[in-house]
């Protein structure tokens, strides 16, 4: 996927996203922050706006497409950035892991990954703020907040590796 | 009309703000209908007919200051030195060929017309200066915005807005300096001094307008940022420079503080209220017989003009590497002139001569009128005025 990043001087930015099917979407933030987004079905096609939105209604609607609230698609790929230094990622428990029928605590994820577990994913449901003495299953899902090495200790750790 | 100056200054803004609603209506942009209800409110129209009207006098033409100010002021506020560098190339390439072809036609009409070289340059920058106002609007209504040609458009609109800084201060110069020699020197000198010290501050005093409009509130920051830029333009006006290239440098200087933003947004509603009377004055202001008298250069200026710029837009697009439409596009993109252009025919009206005092005012209201319309009219219409171009 390529974005290309142009100024608008006096107006604001335009971001042109390559699409899988050779379309383009178009976003241009204003400088006032109001979003507008086009489609150009082909390269040299004009572009044809699709809606705008306000500038906090552009951030809503970010938060939902960037999967903040649900995440249809569990693998160890997804994450969600908050700042540069701690993201969300969601970390799968394999059925032999080591941690898998002990307590978060017992097992010591934070203290060993630095990362902290803020929701378990199990059986289509959500346990949020899991205490310490929360019990990890195998399949369960962990929703966890850290940096990125932060992450891949987790990873490993919750692997067995 | 005799009536309080809150009544004639509701007046003002109600009669613009008709105009702008007209505007609206018939999908045209707001300047020139503001410059026309000037015209019907004012003396020559209403005031013919012996009805109540709005008289030119010194609370509108304050008023209208305060526009060419902010005006300016935004001007300067956007203005970056780094964007054009960001890329020179091009921007400079698409500009450069905007400037070499559209200046000098007016300046060779005004030469051919019999006028002094100040005259003719003033001519010159009427006619080479498109509006950025109309045609970035025309641009976010259209959705060209989202394709290629806003790229030379609005490209080749910093390129004039550099052109128009510095012309402005040499033509400033021209006129305001009026009188006998040694006097003009001390002028010119007192001038240029107070332009050079003004341009030192903006471009290296950036911690001390940032420590001049940083108000602890929104309030006292906007009273902070409209204080610092009309006293700036009135000691300019003051000790006889151009208070609009003042306004650009303040505006050069804010823009480069981080309260930047801030600024821009809190001033925002102000020059647009101001400009709208600007462009209501500039009508009040127009002798409607002068203007029909130079309604004949007008027509020569539009049927010369409107091509050189399809022409110099339409290279410029081709640097960019669009295609023949789109920089068709481009060109009909840049065929609009407004408020600079007014804004230059207001410096030229405070000139000596018959030319610079009535002649160039009542021939740029004209032009600026039948260009918005057209500009805007063009842009529209471009595609389908391509493929008869190009299909014949």
């Amino acid at each position: 996927m390529a974005v290309y990043e142009s100024e608008l001087p006096g107006v604001g930015k335009k971001y042109e996203i390559d699409l899988d099917d050779g379309s383009q979407l178009v976003v241009v933030i204003h400088n006032t922050g109001k979003r507008e987004l086009f489609i150009r079905p082909e390269p040299d096609a004009d572009s044809e706006k699709l809606f705008e939105l306000s500038d906090k209604l552009a951030r809503q609607v970010g938060t939902i497409m960037e999967g903040a609230y649900f995440q249809p698609i569990k693998t160890d790929t997804i994450e969600t950035v908050l700042s540069e230094e701690s993201l969300i990622e969601w970390v799968k428990v394999p059925a032999q892991s080591p941690v898998a029928g002990r307590t978060l605590e017992d097992a010591g994820v934070r203290v060993k990954t630095g990362a902290s577990v803020i929701a378990i994913q199990r059986d289509g449901e959500t346990i949020t703020n899991p205490t310490p003495d929360t019990t990890l299953r195998p399949d369960d899902t962990l929703v966890a907040v850290g940096s990125r090495a932060e992450h891949d200790e987790l990873e490993s750790f919750v692997a067995g590796e | 009309m005799a009536a309080t100056p809150l009544v004639e200054v509701g007046a003002v803004f109600a009669a613009a703000a008709i105009g702008g609603a007209v505007a609206i209506r018939v999908g045209q942009s707001v300047i020139p209908f503001y410059v026309l209800a000037g015209v019907l409110v004012g003396p020559d129209v209403l005031g013919q007919v012996g009805a109540p009207h709005v008289a030119p006098g010194d609370v509108v033409t304050v008023l209208a200051e305060l526009g060419i100010v902010f005006l300016l002021f935004f001007l300067g506020l956007e203005f970056s030195i780094d964007r054009l560098l960001a890329s020179r190339d091009r921007i400079t390439a698409a500009g450069t060929i905007d400037l070499l072809i559209n200046f000098p036609v007016g300046v060779v009409v005004g030469l051919a017309l019999g006028w002094s070289v100040v005259e003719a340059l003033f001519l010159g920058g009427v006619v080479y200066i498109s509006s950025s106002a109309v045609i970035t609007k025309s641009l976010i209504d259209l959705g060209w915005i989202a394709n290629d040609e806003s790229e030379p458009i609005l490209g080749t609109l910093v390129f004039e807005d550099l052109v128009i800084a510095v012309y402005l201060t040499v033509m400033s110069a021209a006129v305001l300096g009026g009188g006998d020699s040694s006097a003009v020197a001390v002028d010119l000198a007192v001038a240029g001094g107070f332009l050079l010290a003004l341009f030192a501050v903006a471009r290296y005093g950036t911690g001390i307008v940032q420590h001049l409009v940083d108000g602890e509130t929104q309030e006292l920051q906007l009273l902070r940022a409209v204080a610092l830029t009309v006293l700036v333009g009135g000691i300019a006006l003051e000790i006889g420079v151009s208070e609009a290239v003042a306004a650009f440098f303040v505006g050069m200087g804010v823009g480069s503080t981080e309260h930047s933003d801030d600024v821009e947004h809190l001033l925002m509603p102000v020059r647009d209220l101001f400009a709208a009377v600007f462009f209501f004055w500039i009508g009040l202001e127009t002798d409607l017989a002068a203007m029909a008298a130079t309604a004949g250069l007008v027509a020569v200026l539009v049927v010369l003009t409107t091509p050189t710029k399809l022409v110099s837009g339409y290279l410029g697009g081709r640097r960019y590497g669009l295609d023949g439409r789109r920089s068709f596009r481009v060109g009909a993109g840049m065929v609009t002139r407004g408020e600079f252009s007014l804004v230059i025919a207001t410096l030229a009206a405070g000139g000596a001569t018959p030319v610079l005092r009535g002649t160039i005012p009542s021939l740029a209201v004209g032009y600026v009128l039948v260009m918005s319309v057209l500009g805007t009219t063009l842009m529209t219409y471009s595609d389908d005025i391509w493929e008869r171009l190009s299909g014949a």
